[in-house]
């Protein structure tokens, strides 16, 4: 009898191990909470936008390098950029940089305007920054891009 | 009867199961088979198994999904370095970690791409910066704090804590650690607690030796209880954040008779009795009747660029902001404050008063010092600052004896100095290895918080009751950023490094001293040209680094400068003050920087060289159409205002400077914002050609502008 006892257990004991493997619980990310930066939406004062770092490194060379001329408020005032004929785009103008490729932009940013045949007045910035430092830039202007940047491969998926 | 039949379906099992020994050794077999089956069984439902045939599954949904599949090998990854002890399977289960196809934010974890980094995983493991269990391969040992692993995974909000683990110099590309190191420093935290990296400055919070000259007792009592005393129009005591609302005092929730105790010990505090400045009669006669002698004193006061050191609030459609610089303390209310003797004897030579002081000693003539002092004693007032503050009398001996021994026990000796009382060190715990501490070795008393080391510190700071009632923490009012600033400066604190490997790895702080002898060395001292200037790496960053000032101006425009530095750009706020330097002090600085701040990459030798008027204007016809410079700097009256104004290149900067700076900006002036062109050497003699024609007759001070501009990088 106790032999049988034992032998059911067993068997019982057995068939509740899958149970063991207990399917974990999605580790909970609040986007905020594991952003490594954050920059608020220029055109909307309530909504923070999560940076990686990639991003975060590219905004804080916009505000170094950049901010001067592609951005309407700067940290030291006004900003430059109604000194400058044709006005350049706004960092965060999707409707002109989304349609861009990276590869055009850091191309440019490297080679300043005069060399792709635009206005002199955009320096060339590939003396003085990297090209992972550019490549930053471009990652963080996806980032706050209005309307929002949908990479090329996804959104020739929803296609 | 109950016997038999109860035993009856056990008796039919045994018949069935052991009813001959070919039943009994098939039953046993099969029981063996099945207990050797478990282990593979258990293996088969191994949560990193789950998760490598979830991503098998989600990549077939991917348009490289082949390729992807390709790279991925099953089984337990491991990334293993012994010089660094890291043991880190995490990539078992975060496969798509280094497949940058997957890095877009849509891709469920565990499977997205690790965002681009200075670091590779594969020399670095994970561990290192996200903390955790690395060798653990379920979800739940490797993220969280558990029994056997008590270090929980670092949220990324957090994570530039891991950066200043190793990097205990100033780190741009982690600027939350930066700002939490510098609130450290600025809340001056090492005044009680060991804190590596974060020097414990000569003074930290005032001399108090002769405050009782200076203030109040009833302004003491005042300060004592709430040392924030800006109100907003919505009554909240903070503005605009900790950056320049919170003082460095903190709150150290006294009671009504400890304030009186401690109000009193301090206001029998005047070792040094002010002398009264007796100003000219004729400019008192001249003055005091004027109606507008505060406006007057209000005027010269925003000539002088106080608001380059000190802020004031200004209320603006309700809301108030503090505007100026927080070098020195704001000054909103320091006309209920301060005594007004002390106040002209202050300005006057500050460091009488307090030796440590970085206010310049400025050259005031009577009528100047007269008006500011008046403006200062009666438009930077508020009649209610003291209403709340009961009547409190001269102090009694019982009462300062017993501030004396309050003065000890709440550690104000840790900060202040204070006749008859030895300097107070290490009042409060080391903190060098607070970020590496475990949760068991905390101690939450009776805080209703989450049990992690985030929220202790946390607690520790903004409410520091609610974790020990009868701990002598003071209280620190700061915003959630500045709060977390602060956190992440002090989890990076690992105390020394693990293993030899990572000793290897730490980047040291760099220490900088400049204190030059001799008469310039009086100068800097007296001016105190290190609070906002860097000269060889030490000092201030609001104003331009001066290490090779030298190299980069000539001397008449240096002194004319510093006589009377005023500047063509009416948006900058933050300036140089206006010292009222005389002429020979002038000439003095002038001749030290000419001579000692110079650059190795600039060569006088090309200040002598032949500009051309054909050169000058071949380097026109560059600077205008073909680089159009005029897109960031200045001359006259068009161009933009990124660069410096360069109307007066010519009296201003150095042809030497200039073409060392055409050829290189970034060798000069580390992290300027000029880009590098690639300009020819022609190029660069033509342009410099240019610009040393570019002069301002009768006035040299045109480059403010761009000396403030590169200050507020």
């Amino acid at each position: 009898m106790r032999a049988g006892a034992l032998l059911f257990s067993a068997f019982l004991g057995f068939a509740m191990l899958p149970g063991c493997a207990h399917k974990a619980a999605p580790v909970k990310m609040d986007p905020l909470q594991n952003a490594y930066g954050t920059e608020t939406d220029w055109n909307n004062s309530e909504r923070i936008i999560p940076l990686n770092y990639q991003q975060a490194e590219g905004k804080r060379i916009f505000y170094e390098q950049c901010v001067w001329c592609h951005a309407d408020q700067t940290p030291a005032g006004p900003s430059n950029r109604s000194n400058v004929t044709p006005a350049p785009p706004l960092w965060n103008d999707g409707a002109t940089l989304n349609s861009l490729s990276d590869a055009f932009l850091e191309k440019f940013t490297a080679e300043g305007g005069r060399a792709m045949g635009k206005s002199s007045m955009m320096p060339p910035y590939g003396n003085t920054l990297t090209q992972s430092e550019i490549r930053a830039l471009v990652a963080y202007a996806r980032a706050i891009a209005a309307p929002p940047y949908g990479a090329p491969s996804r959104a020739g998926q929803e296609k | 009867m109950n016997r038999p039949n109860a035993q009856g379906p056990l008796d039919r099992l045994r018949r069935i199961f052991f009813g001959d020994p070919a039943r009994r050794f098939a039953w046993v077999s099969l029981l063996l088979t099945l207990s050797l089956a478990i282990a593979p069984t258990k293996d088969f439902f191994r949560q990193w198994r789950h998760y490598q045939r979830q991503y098998s599954k989600f990549v077939e949904s991917q348009p490289d999904g082949r390729a992807l599949r390709g790279r991925m090998a099953s089984g337990i990854h491991q990334i293993w370095l012994p010089d660094l002890g890291v043991v880190d399977r995490c990539t078992t289960c975060h496969l798509g970690i280094a497949e940058p196809t997957l890095a877009d934010a849509a891709v469920p974890q565990p499977f997205r791409a690790h965002p681009v980094i200075p670091h590779d995983a594969e020399a670095w493991g994970c561990v290192a910066c996200h903390r955790g269990q690395g060798s653990a391969t379920e979800v739940r040992e490797a993220h969280e704090s558990t029994v056997a692993w008590e270090q929980p995974i670092l949220p990324v909000r957090f994570i530039q804590a891991s950066c200043g683990s190793c990097h205990q110099d100033d780190l741009p590309q982690a600027p939350r650690l930066d700002r939490g190191r510098q609130l450290l420093a600025r809340f001056d935290c090492t005044g009680c607690h060991k804190i590596a990296g974060i020097d414990r400055p000569a003074m930290l919070g005032p001399d108090l030796t002769d405050i009782g000259t200076k203030v109040s007792r009833e302004w003491l009592y005042k300060w004592l209880k709430e040392p924030r005393t800006i109100t907003d129009a919505n009554g909240n005591q903070t503005v605009d954040g900790v950056d320049t609302g919170e003082p460095q005092m903190p709150t150290f929730r006294l009671s009504d008779v400890e304030l009186r105790e401690l109000s009193a010990y301090l206001n029998a505090q005047h070792a040094h009795t002010i002398q009264p400045y007796h100003f000219d009669p004729r400019v008192v006669a001249a003055l005091s009747k004027r109606p507008d002698v505060a406006d007057q004193g209000e005027a010269r006061f925003r000539q002088m660029f106080c608001s380059s050191c000190h802020s004031l609030a200004v209320t603006r459609a309700g809301e108030t902001t503090l505007i100026g610089g927080d070098i020195g303390p704001e000054l909103t209310k320091i006309g209920s404050k301060v005594n007004p003797d002390w106040l002209v004897a202050w300005l006057r030579n500050p460091q009488q008063y307090l030796p440590h002081s970085q206010m310049p000693r400025y050259e005031w003539s009577d009528t100047d010092l007269y008006e500011v002092t008046r403006y200062m004693e009666t438009k930077l007032t508020d009649p209610s600052l003291l209403s709340d503050v009961p009547k409190l009398g001269s102090p009694t001996k019982t009462e300062v004896d017993a501030g004396r021994k309050l003065f000890v026990e709440k550690g104000c000796a840790s900060c202040h100095v204070i006749e008859g009382l030895a300097p107070q060190k290490d009042f409060g715990p080391d903190l060098s290895a607070l970020g590496a501490r475990n949760v068991s070795q905390l101690d939450f008393g009776p805080a209703k918080i989450p049990y992690t080391l985030i929220a202790y510190i946390q607690a520790k700071i903004s409410n520091p009751r609610s974790v020990n009632p009868a701990g002598r923490m003071p209280q620190y009012h700061l915003d959630q950023t500045s709060l977390d600033d602060v956190t992440t400066a002090l989890l990076s604190l690992t105390g020394p490094p693990a293993t030899r490997g990572m000793e290897k790895l730490v980047v040291a702080r760099p220490l900088a001293e400049f204190h030059p002898a001799g008469e310039f060395g009086k100068l800097y001292e007296r001016y105190k040209c290190y609070a906002c200037h860097k000269f060889n790496g030490f000092g201030g960053t609001l104003a331009p680094d001066l290490s090779y000032e030298g190299s980069r101006t000539t001397r008449q425009w240096l002194i004319q400068f510093m006589e009377n530095p005023q500047t063509l750009r009416p948006t900058i706020v933050l300036r140089m003050p206006q010292f009222n330097m005389p002429e020979n002090e002038a000439a003095i600085i002038a001749d030290y920087l000419e001579m000692a701040m110079q650059s190795p990459a600039v060569n006088p030798a090309e200040d002598r060289k032949e500009f051309t008027p054909a050169m000058a204007a071949a380097g026109k016809e560059l600077y205008e159409k073909k680089y159009q410079c005029q897109s960031c700097h200045t001359i006259g009256s068009a161009g933009g205002y990124v660069g410096p104004s360069l109307s007066n290149a010519g009296n201003w900067l150095t042809p030497g400077w200039i073409q060392a700076w055409l050829r290189n900006p970034q060798e000069l002036v580390p992290g300027t914002i000029e880009p590098r062109q690639a300009f020819t050497q022609e190029e660069i003699q033509d342009l410099t050609a240019y610009l040393i024609t570019l002069k301002q007759s009768g006035s040299f001070g045109n480059a403010a502008g761009a000396s403030s501009r590169e200050g507020t990088k």
